[in-house]
């Protein structure tokens, strides 16, 4: 019998038979793997094999039955390889997927690669997800971050994109988290506000699906009694895929997906797939959530230290201060005891003493020379007692009003009238109450000294965040020198004061960021003003 | 004639004091120590007691403590060489307080002031 195909020949040539190519060379004498591989699919085969069958040779139809079978395992196994080749990539996947969650504490990045694996052609290829995550008292889902193109046209260049660039999962994530994150956030952020589930909704289809504890594909989401019809009008597609994100019985999430843009039908197998993905990315969740919490009570335990360092330092600038008091108070009682006597007897003495007395000029000038001393004191151990100034909040009406109270005695005494316009409805201000009612009242006295009488305006007002006192005296005059002699230590003038006073507010105003503005304009005039302020960061 | 208690360890001090509170026309007691002024106090009947804060080894806001404490009515004025003390609040249980000064106008206007505001209370039986 004539043989169409060539499984009977040892050796054939290449173009004998038309199922060799180029590659396959080696099957040209090799006929045992030949008739296997190659004349068993062969249409010239089958048709000998009819022959022979035709021929009623009694082994003709058993060769039909083990043709038969054996293509039968053939295709199996083939089908078998191409599962377990798809169950490997799945296996990888997993496994590089598994290894980025394990290795990272970022809440972000954890995010970045849950999503990036759910979206991209390497991972599970669906079009959109969006993540929802269970607040801290585990009362509402919230949908927190999503990934995907919102339209086609955004869909083919994103997807362009990551052909051209071909990276893998974890560099895809980071590229993700480092350059999308937030724009993706934004973009689907008005999605994001709606996806606010109530934990204890037990009919909505995403609180069924932790109930269930396993991934659920909802089909005709538009028609489904099960889905709330604004859900799915929210999430606009009719298929999509909800995965439950459950780590050691906690509810950490849920991962809805779906095929927003190719409409690719999601199947079973993706089902299966995308199941085995859930553990991990819950427990990563989860953990660096918690990684999260612990950085931020390790954020407050240091800024509590920090606290305790700041009190331990004030506590000894305090025994500072109390060393300083108690300097001060020996340095006054050593000079102001004698300065006392002197100055005492001296007046006591000049009493007595007649007018037309030679020695009465001598007496008079102890007299000038200890009143001079005991403000020199005053002013030394006033300013030892600004160093440190101890601020609170103040009434400044009330502040002013002591201030000037203080003085009334002197202020009769030299004819002086203050006209008061206290501010209203005005905060308090922060500041040291003794250290400012000094300056007022040091700043009304050396305007008043060397005069007989006169008129001094004081007026509270406030001008945004600060509250100003102004102290003006219209008669004075002064000039320009004057007036920066004045605020210079130990400059004295002609017209005004010992030459501390004024430079002593000012550096006392100046450590409490307080800012005291003197202006003289050239008509006439003075306006003093200290700008106080109402909250206590602008003295930090 | 009002009678004044002056409690300084300064021996000048009182001496001042006494002279020009006499000549103001009060009859005027001084003390060093706080013991002393305890025994004065114990042993006389005073007005009003001119207390000096910082005495040698020892503090007249102590003397002060006690003076309230027993002798409610008897009132203080406290002389200080520098106004820190207005912050110990002890010092607050002074009727006055003044700071030395070798221009004594201001203390002896105190004394008066806390003597006649004492007698308006004796008149208004409190």
């Amino acid at each position: 019998m004539d043989w169409e195909c060539c499984w009977d020949r040892d050796t054939v040539v290449m173009g004998e038979c038309p199922n060799i190519t180029e590659g396959d060379e080696d099957l040209l004498a090799s006929k045992a793997r030949r008739i296997l591989e190659k004349c068993c699919e062969c249409e010239r085969f089958r048709r000998d094999l009819g022959r022979f069958n035709e021929s009623g040779h009694p082994l003709a139809p058993i060769f039909a039955v083990l043709h038969n079978d054996y293509r039968r395992q053939k295709s199996q196994i083939q089908s078998l390889v191409s599962f377990l080749d798809s169950k490997t990539l799945e296996t990888r996947f997993l496994h590089e997927l598994g290894s980025v969650l394990q290795s990272s504490v970022d809440l972000d990045e954890v995010l970045s690669v849950a999503l990036t694996a759910i979206t991209a052609g390497k991972g599970f290829g669906m079009n959109r997800a969006f993540l929802l995550l269970a607040d801290q008292e585990r009362h509402l889902l919230r949908g927190h971050l999503a990934i995907g193109p919102r339209s086609i046209e955004e869909a083919g260049q994103t997807w362009q994109e990551i052909v051209s660039n071909d990276m893998d999962l974890q560099t895809m994530a980071r590229s993700f988290q480092q350059y999308k994150l937030r724009s993706e956030r934004d973009k689907f952020q008005d999605i994001l506000d709606k996806l606010v589930v109530p934990l204890d909704d037990l009919n909505h289809i995403i609180v069924r699906v932790f109930e269930d504890k396993y991934p659920l594909l909802v089909h005709d989401a538009f028609n489904n009694p099960a889905v709330d019809p604004a859900f799915a009008r929210l999430m606009g597609v009719d298929t999509f895929l909800v995965l439950p994100l459950i780590s050691r019985h906690r509810r950490i999430g849920a991962i809805i997906a779906d095929n927003f843009i190719t409409h690719r039908p999601i199947t079973d197998d993706d089902l299966r797939s995308i199941e085995t993905f859930a553990f991990p990315v819950a427990f990563a969740i989860e953990r660096a959530s918690l990684y999260d919490r612990l950085q931020e009570q390790v954020d407050k335990l240091q800024l509590a230290n920090q606290k305790l360092q700041e009190q331990q330092e004030l506590l000894v600038r305090m025994e500072k201060m109390a060393l300083v008091g108690r300097i001060t108070s020996s340095v006054a009682h050593s000079i102001r005891n004698p300065l006392t006597v002197i100055g005492g007897f001296a007046r006591s003495i000049l009493k007595t003493t007649a007018p037309t007395d030679a020695k009465r000029g001598f007496i008079e000038s102890i007299v000038t020379e200890t009143q001079q001393l005991e403000g020199v004191l005053d002013e030394v151990l006033t300013y030892s007692d600004s160093l440190y100034p101890t601020r609170d909040m103040w009434d400044v009406n009330q502040l002013v009003e002591t201030a000037q109270r203080e003085i009334q005695d002197r202020l009769i005494r030299q004819d002086f009238t203050v006209h008061s316009h206290p501010g209203q409805n005005l905060p308090p201000v922060w500041v040291d109450y003794k250290q400012t009612a000094y300056c007022i009242r040091t700043i009304i006295l050396e305007d008043m000294d060397g005069l007989e009488h006169g008129n001094i305006s004081i007026s509270v007002a406030q001008h945004g965040s600060e509250i100003d006192i102004r102290i003006e005296d219209k008669d004075r005059k002064l000039s320009e020198d004057e007036l920066e002699a004045m605020l210079t230590p130990f400059a004295e003038t002609c017209q005004m004061g010992s030459g501390l006073s004024l430079a002593l507010c000012r550096s006392m105003l100046d450590k409490q960021n307080i800012p005291f503005l003197v202006v003289a304009p050239p008509e006439g005039g003075v306006v003093y003003t200290i700008k106080l302020p109402t909250r206590k960061e602008e003295l930090l | 004639m009002s009678r004044l208690l002056v409690v300084d360890d300064e021996a000048n001090i009182r001496l001042l004091y006494s002279a020009e509170l006499t000549e103001e026309g009060y009859e005027v007691e001084t003390a060093a120590t706080i013991s002393e002024a305890l025994e004065k106090l114990a042993q006389q009947n005073f007005d009003l007691v001119l207390l000096d804060i910082k005495l040698k080894n020892e503090s007249g806001i102590e003397l002060l403590q006690k003076i309230v404490k027993e002798r409610h009515d008897m009132p203080v004025i406290l002389c200080s060489a520098f106004s820190s003390y207005k912050d110990d609040f002890s010092a607050w249980l002074a009727d006055s307080y003044v700071v030395k000064s070798g221009d004594l106008t201001e203390l002896k206007e105190e004394v008066k002031r806390v003597l006649e505001k004492k007698a308006q209370r004796r008149a208004a039986g409190l």
